[in-house]
C-alpha cells in the first residue's frame, strides 16, 4: 500500500513539468531581484531566441548562422506594421513571426539542398544578403538610423476590455505568457514523434533515409519551426524596445545565440536560458565597465569549445551525476 | 563613356583579384581540412594593419610585401598548431565557433593596439601616379597589385597542379583518409596549408590597404564578400576561387556605375542566381 496520498497522476505532471514551473517561478520573480526590468525583459526575450536555436541544433543537428535575419526580419516586421497599418498589439505579433517563418521557409529550402558545412555557409551568405538589404533600403528600414516613432499597443479588443502594456513590468508579464507557451510547445517538439525523427536525422541522417524518411523535409521543417519563434521572439523584442535597427539583423546577433546555447549546453532547452542569462548579464555588465568585453566573449568561445562541450547544464549534471554515485 | 567604363572594369578586376587571393586560401582550408575558417577575415585585416606598422617604421612598402605574409603565415600556424589542430574530423560546428571566436578576439585585440578609427594607408611613393594606356589613364598602383596578383594566382596555380605539395592537398580534397593511408604525415600538411592560406590572406591585405584604407572592421566585411566568392566558385575548386572572385569584383564595380547603393547586394544577387541554376557553384567538386 503506497503512503502517497496525492493522486498518481498530478504526482506524474509534476515529475515531468517540474523544471518547466520552476523556469516559470524564476522568471516571474526575475523583473523584481535583477537591476531594472529591461534587462529581465531582454534576458527573457533572447532565452526564447536561443531555446528555439536549440531545437534546430540541439536536437535537429541543423547548424545555421541566420538566427538574427529571423530575428531582426521579425523586428522590422512588427515595426512596419506598427507604423504603417494597424495599432493592433496582435497583429503586430503575426506579422513578425509570419515574416521570419517565410524567410526561415525560403532559406531553410536553399540551404537543405546541400549539406555540413556548406549548408552552413549558404545561411550565413543570406544573412549577409538580409544585412545589406536592410542596410540599403533606408527608405523602407531607416537605413542605419532605424525605425523610431513606434508606440506600444495596449492589450485589447475593443468594447470588451483593455490592459495598459505601458509600463515595463505589464510589458514583461504579457511576453512572460508567450514564453512560457512557446517554451512549452517546444518541448513538447522535442518530445513528439516529430521530434525524435529529427533526433535520428541528427545522430545519422543517412541511415534515417534508409529507414525512409524525407531528411531534408525534415531539416526545413525544423529551420521554419526555429524560425517561427526567432521571430516571435524578433517581434516582441521590437515592442519591448520600440525601435527598430539594423544592429538586430547583424551577424553579432547570430553570434550571441549561438553563444547562449553554447554555454548553456546544447539540446537541453533549459540550458540555452541560462545561457541568455549569463550573456545578456554578461554583456550588459561587461559593457559598462570595459569596451573591448567582446575580446572575453572571443576568449569564451574557444573555452567552451575545448573544455565545455555540454555548457553549463552539461557540468551540472555531471556534477549532480558523481553526487548520486558517491551517495 | 566607354573611358568610364573601362577604367572601372579595371577597377573590378583589381578588387576581384584580391578576392581571388582571399577566396583561395578560404577554399583550400574548407576543401582539405574541412572548416570553414572565420577567422580568415581577421587574417586581411591583421595584414592591414601590421603593413601599416612595418611601413610607417621601415618606411619600405618592399618590406612589408615581404615580412607581412610571414608574419600572418606564423601567427595562422601557431594557431593551427595550439587550437585548431584540436577540432579535426570533428563536427563542424565546434570548428566555427572557434574561428569565430577567433575572429573576434582578434578584431577585439586590434582595437586595443590600434584604436578604433580607422587610418589611412599612403600608397608607395614609388607607385603613385597613373600610367595611360590607350589614352585612358591607370593609377600605377592598381596596375601593380592586378600584376602582383595574376603572377600570385599563377603560382598558387602551378604549386597545386603541378608539384608534390600540391597533389597532397587536391588527393586530401577528395578523400582525406586516403592520403593519410599512403603515409603521408597529414599533420605536418595541414599546418603548412593553413600557413600559406593566412600568409596569401595577410599579402591581400597589404596590397588592398592603400586602396580602401585600413579600419579595424574591414574583416568583418570582407569574410562575407568571401564566402559568397566561394559559393559562386564552388568549394575545393581553384578555378571556381578566380572565376567567383573575378565575377564578384566585375560585377560591383559596374553595378557601382549604374547604382552605387546595391554594389554589395549584387554579389549576394549573383550568389542565389547562381545557386538556383546551379546548386554546387560554379566548379565545386562535391558537396
Amino acid at each position: 500500500m503506497p503512503t502517497c496520498t496525492e493522486p498518481a497522476w498530478l504526482n506524474r505532471w509534476w515529475l515531468s513539468h517540474r523544471l518547466l514551473i520552476l523556469l516559470a517561478g524564476l522568471f516571474a520573480v526575475f523583473p523584481f531581484v535583477l537591476p531594472y526590468t529591461a534587462l529581465a525583459n531582454e534576458i527573457m526575450l533572447f532565452a526564447l531566441a536561443a531555446v528555439a536555436f536549440d531545437l534546430c541544433l540541439g536536437y535537429g543537428g541543423v547548424m545555421m548562422f541566420c538566427q538574427a535575419s529571423f530575428f531582426g526580419v521579425a523586428v522590422y516586421a512588427t515595426a512596419l506594421t506598427l507604423l504603417h497599418l494597424t495599432s493592433n498589439l496582435f497583429a503586430a505579433i503575426a506579422m513578425g513571426v509570419l515574416a521570419a517563418s517565410l524567410l526561415a521557409l525560403v532559406v531553410g529550402f536553399l540551404a537543405t539542398q546541400r549539406s555540413g558545412s556548406y549548408s552552413v555557409l549558404l545561411t550565413l551568405a543570406f544573412a549577409e544578403m538580409i544585412y545589406f538589404i536592410a542596410f540599403q533600403w533606408s527608405g523602407l528600414t531607416g537605413g542605419d538610423n532605424g525605425l523610431t516613432g513606434i508606440k506600444r499597443p495596449n492589450l485589447e479588443i475593443p468594447g470588451l476590455f483593455s490592459v495598459s502594456l505601458q509600463s515595463s513590468l505589464a510589458y514583461y508579464f504579457f511576453s512572460f505568457v508567450f514564453f512560457i507557451a512557446a517554451f512549452y510547445t517546444i518541448r513538447r517538439i522535442t518530445l513528439s514523434p516529430f521530434g525524435k525523427v529529427l533526433m535520428a536525422v541528427r545522430e545519422n541522417e543517412q541511415r534515417a533515409q534508409a529507414i525512409g524518411y524525407d531528411t531534408r523535409r525534415y531539416k526545413m521543417a525544423v529551420f521554419v519551426i526555429g524560425g517561427f519563434f526567432m521571430g516571435l521572439a524578433g517581434s516582441l523584442y521590437c515592442m519591448y524596445i520600440c525601435f527598430a535597427h539594423i544592429h538586430y539583423v547583424h551577424f553579432e546577433v547570430s553570434g550571441n545565440i549561438v553563444m547562449m546555447v553554447l554555454t548553456g549546453g546544447m539540446g537541453t532547452l533549459f540550458g540555452p536560458v541560462i545561457g541568455a542569462f549569463i550573456i545578456v548579464l554578461a554583456s550588459d555588465v561587461a559593457s559598462a565597465l570595459w569596451d573591448r568585453w567582446m575580446l572575453i566573449m572571443g576568449a569564451m568561445f574557444v573555452f567552451f569549445v575545448l573544455f565545455a562541450r555540454g555548457g553549463l547544464w552539461g557540468l551540472f549534471e555531471k556534477l549532480m551525476r558523481v553526487r548520486l554515485r558517491n551517495r | 563613356m566607354t573611358d568610364l567604363i573601362i577604367a572601372q572594369a579595371f577597377n573590378g578586376l583589381v578588387l576581384g583579384m584580391i578576392y581571388v587571393l582571399l577566396a583561395m586560401g578560404l577554399s583550400i582550408v574548407w576543401g582539405m581540412m574541412d572548416i570553414i575558417n572565420f577567422a580568415h577575415g581577421l587574417f586581411f585585416a591583421i595584414g592591414a594593419y601590421l603593413a601599416f606598422t612595418v611601413a610607417s617604421w621601415s618606411g619600405s612598402f618592399l618590406v612589408c610585401l615581404l615580412a607581412v605574409p610571414l608574419a600572418t603565415a606564423l601567427i595562422g600556424m601557431l594557431l593551427e598548431v595550439t587550437l585548431l589542430r584540436r577540432l579535426y574530423g570533428q563536427n563542424i560546428l565546434y570548428q566555427i565557433l572557434m574561428t569565430y571566436g577567433i575572429a573576434i578576439a582578434g578584431r577585439e585585440l586590434i582595437i586595443m593596439i590600434y584604436g578604433p578609427v580607422g587610418k589611412s594607408f599612403d600608397q608607395p611613393e614609388l607607385l603613385t601616379g597613373v600610367i595611360p594606356i590607350a589614352g585612358i589613364f591607370f593609377p600605377i598602383y592598381r596596375v601593380f597589385v592586378f600584376g602582383l596578383t595574376a603572377l600570385l594566382t599563377f603560382g598558387m596555380w602551378f604549386v597545386i597542379e603541378k608539384t608534390r605539395w600540391g597533389s597532397i592537398i587536391r588527393a586530401g580534397t577528395e578523400n582525406l583518409k586516403m592520403v593519410s593511408c599512403l603515409g603521408i604525415n597529414i599533420s605536418r600538411v595541414f599546418t603548412l596549408t593553413f600557413g600559406v592560406a593566412m600568409a596569401i590572406a595577410g599579402l591581400s591585405g597589404v596590397l588592398a590597404a592603400p586602396m580602401r584604407g585600413i579600419e579595424p572592421f574591414m574583416g568583418d566585411l570582407i569574410l562575407g564578400i568571401c564566402f559568397a566568392t566561394v559559393v559562386i566558385g564552388g568549394m575545393g575548386s581553384f578555378a571556381g576561387a578566380v572565376a567567383g572572385g573575378l565575377i564578384v569584383g566585375l560585377s560591383q564595380s559596374m553595378v557601382t556605375l549604374v547604382m552605387p547603393s546595391a554594389s554589395v547586394i549584387i554579389i549576394f544577387m549573383v550568389m542565389a542566381a547562381i545557386l538556383l541554376i546551379r546548386p554546387r557553384g560554379l566548379m565545386g567538386i562535391r558537396d
